[in-house]
């Protein structure tokens, strides 16, 4: 539920929103640019969330881009998983844009 | 008594006839009256010594008294201040508290819009991805979506009525083994008496945790044209989830309002060449010729 994500994440101010299909498609468009924070789902085709994790903090430009997950995968060994690869922050689903607005606005330091 | 007068006359002549004696007793007298103002006079002057001591002491107390007084009166402003800076702190406080009532207050309202924004965002986001698509298979994948993601489910199956309006098969599900799935009678069990009857279901008792096909979580009739056409059944949810929120219910209206209708419209659309062919003939189903 993209749209779901970006309809909470323009209630951000100054915040830009670039979306990709699956991880591929997310290293594509890492690579033709600079993010300051990321967010995936773990169960994505072609590439899943936590390869793509693993190929960015071994990628020297986004190496220390936050990275939040956000996923149906609620057990505590997904999440460790998750948080060993590299990623920042753990949301399960169903998706609530509070709880990600506000971890977007903590990892980004923004009030 | 004129008798005596005489002989007193007498004697005193007799005294004031001494000339010496006179002498000697005016310069006694004299040097008596001298000693006597000398004494006077220093007596005067110590009294004054003690006179003047006096009147300073008085002095510096009338000085200290009027300190005191000058003092007392500053301590009374100053009371009367620390009375009105006390009432001032009380109203402020009052105020204080007003405040921290309505922040509480506006606080909870905040909260409030935020999690109406956040349902209704839910349900736009439903509502699109129902419609957007007009692929039988596209429609039923964003159902699926919904249903995993918006409102956390696990494993649930949609079902759609036969034709001769007795049975209702599964066209999808998630989380549970196709074996396991049948036709379903309408007015049989749970999910049959929804299909029937086309009232929803929904187990309360949290947690909601060990959903069958038998005893579903939860039951959705997907209604169309004011007719129960379908049903999905949720059996269970993520762990994560152990309790329905409070835009569930609405996304279950939403589903079962729109569901069966993004079907409908998909499965008619996928026996056309495409949307121009579609909307053939739209302006005579208007009446506009």
């Amino acid at each position: 539920m993209r749209q779901l994500l970006v309809f909470a994440l323009a209630r951000i101010k100054r915040l830009s929103v670039v979306e990709a299909d699956d991880g591929v498609d997310g290293l594509r468009k890492l690579a033709a640019g600079k993010f300051d924070l990321i967010i995936t789902d773990i169960n994505m085709p072609i590439m899943d969330g936590l390869k793509l994790v693993k190929r960015i903090r071994s990628d020297a430009v986004h190496k220390d881009v936050p990275i939040i997950i956000i996923t149906t995968e609620g057990s505590s060994e997904d999440r460790q998983r998750a948080m060993s690869l590299g990623a920042n922050a753990y949301i399960t689903k169903p998706i609530q844009a509070p709880q990600v607005i506000a971890k977007v606005k903590e990892l980004l330091k923004i009030e | 008594m004129n008798d005596e007068r005489p002989k007193k006359r007498a004697k005193d002549k007799r005294t004031s006839d001494a000339p010496v004696d006179l002498t000697k007793e005016r310069e006694a007298f004299v040097r008596t009256f001298l000693r006597k103002g000398v004494e006077l006079t220093e007596d005067l002057l110590r009294e004054n010594d003690v006179l003047q001591s006096q009147l300073s002491s008085l002095q510096i107390e009338n000085a200290r008294l009027r300190a005191q007084v000058a003092s007392d009166d500053a301590i009374r402003e100053l009371l009367r201040t620390v009375e009105a800076l006390e009432q001032e702190k009380k109203e402020l406080m009052q105020r204080s508290r007003e405040l921290e009532q309505a922040k509480d207050k506006h606080q909870g309202r905040y909260t409030e819009i935020e999690q109406e924004l956040n349902d209704l965002a839910n349900l736009y986001v439903a509502s699109f991805q129902l419609h957007v698509a007009l692929a039988p298979r596209r429609v039923l994948r964003n159902v699926k979506e919904l249903l995993a993601q918006l409102v956390g489910a696990e494993s649930f199956v949609i079902y759609i009525v036969e034709p001769d309006g007795k049975h209702a098969q599964p066209v999808g599900s998630e989380g549970i083994a196709e074996s396991e799935l049948g036709p379903v009678q309408l007015g049989a069990g749970k999910i049959g008496e929804s299909l029937a009857t086309g009232i929803a279901s929904m187990q309360t008792a949290a947690p909601l945790t060990g959903g069958t096909l038998e005893e579903p979580l939860a039951v959705i009739p997907l209604q169309a044209d004011g007719r129960c056409v379908g049903a999905i059944a949720i059996l269970s949810l993520l762990a994560q989830k152990t309790s329905w929120a409070s835009v569930d219910e609405e996304l279950f209206h939403l589903l079962g309002a729109h569901a069966a209708t993004a079907l409908i419209a998909a499965s008619l659309f996928s026996r056309t060449s495409g949307p121009a062919a579609a909307l053939a003939g739209l302006r005579e189903q208007l009446h506009l010729e």
